[in-house]
């Protein structure tokens, strides 16, 4: 004898209970309905913030587990380092040092390389700060011995090898640097998005003034790349933005060469530091830390998403009170239905089984319910605030807020189901005998 | 003679109440053979609801021993004793007992949910249809209770019944709600089932009724006698 299962038996007489009870479904469904939705809106909320969080904080600090390590600025410091990490692929040295490119002699468009919509720091700011970070009161006397033109001021970033492994810069348009060919004169430019925005609205000359350099080259604009960073950046192979300038130079002014390893190159990182503290580097000025900055924050975000989570749970409870308070009223109208179940051999499982289905039927529908108003609601929210403030330009209802609206409600018909289950499996047989 | 279909012997039970505890069964005896067709006819309150229900396995006895087709069913727990009302029972009663929500062939559908689950789509809807065809309404399979005659819905609670092909038809004051004529007819369908050798228990206060079954018992003070004879005889 070909028999379905026992769950197939309850979802299809679960369904003619509530195609039975529209009203009263009806009910228990607008009861748990904020419930199920406050724990949607909480996790889409969570799992927005952490996207928007967490996006650019492998750009700009490192993937988890990199280490870092700063090489001071003392002697000949960063030659040394540049030379053991010459051809290495597991270790990146990177010099920051500040370019303005376009006319000379001027004072640029976005003066300290600060962003070209206003924020940062103008010409007219009350405080000024140098290359190094140090910022000073008053207006930069730099700036007031020019006059305004047509050049762009950015940071450079210059590489000894592709450091995208450690920070995964988002290609934008054109192409990475090449690290494999031969360096050229004419240093290779990637820029971020900011810096690029620059580009494309300013016509500025193709002359590079690089801070520390005695002579200006003329840079190539190879790609675009989304670092996170806000303010305008380049990046160019070491080797070639060291043609213009000697090490030394680009080490001091910079407060010494930043370094990137992978987890794996120990050997590289030891043998770095015996050979600066061979040259006379004190072991303690060279700082190494290991990157974990995305798991610090994905940590304060689990904090708060439980908190709100915790708060959701309290609401939904709310909602479990309203489908037991409805399922229990069903329940004593049903009690014949119950015990003619059971007279023509219905288990007392399967009957618990029955009432269970029916709530988590409802709850499933409660959570379609709440996981439609949420998608709907995010759209309309994307619609007003999208690119506001911190909203990102496109927001997509996330799938895990859906899942959690669906354990949610799956969760609540279990518990607002479970007592009436019980008190259907306990109706006595023989109330349809004395009916 | 073969073996009874059910035998019951020195059945007793007591009916504990808010009031002092009542003897209800002091020692009832009764063999139902294949086929047979069994009247219990007993005053209000006599205790023939309760001896259906401890046949139908719905309640156990105090004491006596419960046979079914031989073997000792007496202390079954209730999983077994669900899993034997499934396959062995089909049951009447005085209220026909129809889910409104559901159409006849639903509301017949509903006793082949088991234990295992529930018959495949197209094996079950056949089944049904024989059943509802087997009292003579298969065109009503699909309204609802509501809109069928009492006679209609005590013949879909036959069909109910007789779904499983029941070894055993228990039958409580079946025809209760009904006329005398659409009584007849019922009365007539539940007979039909003893021709495929299903025994048939029919408790009922109608002597015209019972008279249309093989054996007629009266049960008096708690035990079972051939109506009309005095208990203790």
């Amino acid at each position: 004898m070909a028999l379905s299962g026992r769950f197939r038996s309850s979802l299809v007489i679960g369904l003619q209970g509530i195609r039975a009870r529209k009203m009263r479904t009806l009910l228990s469904m607008v009861s748990l309905f904020l419930g199920v939705l406050a724990v949607v809106v909480v996790q889409a909320g969570a799992e927005l913030a952490a996207a928007a969080a967490l996006a650019d904080v492998e750009l700009r600090e490192g993937k988890d587990g990199t280490v870092q390590m700063f090489v001071p600025s003392e002697g000949a410091a960063g030659t040394i380092a540049m030379d053991t990490l010459k051809g290495r692929k597991d270790a990146v040295g990177v010099i920051s040092t500040g370019a303005i490119i376009g006319e000379p002699g001027v004072t640029p468009i976005n003066p300290h390389a600060a962003p070209f919509d206003g924020r940062g720091r103008g010409p007219d700011s009350d405080y000024y700060c140098d290359s190094s970070g140090y910022c000073f009161p008053g207006r930069d006397p730099k700036l007031a011995a020019t006059s305004p033109g047509q050049a762009i001021e950015l940071g450079l970033s210059g590489m000894t090898g592709d450091v995208r492994q450690f920070r995964p810069y988002r290609p934008v348009s054109g192409q990475w640097l090449d690290f494999d060919s031969a360096p050229s004169l004419s240093p290779r430019l990637v820029l971020n998005k900011e810096a690029a925005k620059g580009f494309g609205r300013y016509r500025v000359p193709a002359e590079m003034r690089i801070e520390g350099a005695p002579v200006n080259p003329t840079p190539r604009i190879i790609g675009v790349v989304d670092d996170g960073d806000e303010q305008p950046r380049a990046y160019v192979r070491a080797d070639e933005l060291l043609t213009w300038m000697p090490t030394t130079v680009a080490n001091q002014r910079n407060g010494g060469l930043q370094v990137l390893l992978a987890p794996t190159a120990t050997e590289i990182e030891q043998i770095l530091k015996s050979r600066l503290v061979a040259n006379g580097v004190a072991a303690d000025h060279m700082e190494s830390r290991v990157i974990n900055s995305k798991e610090q924050i994905a940590s304060q975000l689990a904090l708060m998403r439980w908190v709100f989570l915790g708060m959701a749970g309290l609401v939904l409870l709310i909602g479990v009170a309203g489908i037991l308070n409805v399922g229990l009223a069903t329940v004593g109208e049903r009690v014949e239905e119950f015990a003619l179940r059971r007279a023509v051999g219905t288990p007392r499982s399967l009957l618990a089984g029955i009432v269970l289905a029916e709530t988590l039927l409802t709850g499933l529908l409660t959570s379609a319910a709440a996981i439609g108003f949420g998608v709907l609601g995010l759209k309309v929210l994307g619609s007003v605030l999208a690119g506001r403030g911190p909203f990102p330009q496109q927001l997509d209802f996330p799938w895990q807020a859906g899942v959690a609206g669906v354990v949610a409600g799956l969760i609540a018909g279990l518990l607002g189901g479970l007592i009436p289950a019980i008190r259907a499996a306990r109706v006595p047989i023989a109330t349809v005998m004395r009916a | 003679m073969n073996t009874p279909l059910l035998q019951l012997t020195g059945i007793t039970k007591t009916l504990k109440g808010q009031t002092a505890p009542r003897d209800i069964l002091t020692g009832v005896d009764l063999a139902v053979h294949s086929g047979e067709s069994v009247a219990i006819l007993g005053r209000s309150g006599s205790g023939k609801s309760t001896l259906l229900s401890l046949i139908g396995l719905f309640d156990r006895p105090d004491g006596g021993e419960y046979l079914l087709g031989g073997r000792d069913i007496t202390r079954l727990p209730e999983r077994k004793a669900a899993a034997l009302r499934s396959a062995e029972f089909g049951f009447v009663f005085q209220r026909f007992f129809l889910l409104k929500h559901l159409t006849a062939a639903q509301n017949v559908a509903m006793a082949l949910v088991n234990g295992q689950g529930w018959l495949g789509g197209r094996r079950r809807r056949a089944t049904v249809m024989a059943a509802l065809e087997q009292v003579g309404i298969a065109h009503l399979a699909k309204h609802r209770p509501p809109r069928l005659s009492g006679g209609e819905q005590q013949r879909v609670a036959i069909a109910r019944a007789l779904v499983r092909e029941p070894r055993i038809l228990l039958a409580d004051e079946p025809t209760g709600a009904l006329d005398t004529e659409t009584g007849q007819l019922v009365i007539e369908a539940l007979r039909s089932a003893t021709d495929r050798g299903c025994g048939l228990i029919l408790v009922t206060h109608d002597r015209d009724h019972a008279d249309r079954m093989g054996r007629v018992l009266q049960l008096v003070d708690g035990v079972l006698a051939p109506a009309g004879a005095r208990v203790g005889a």
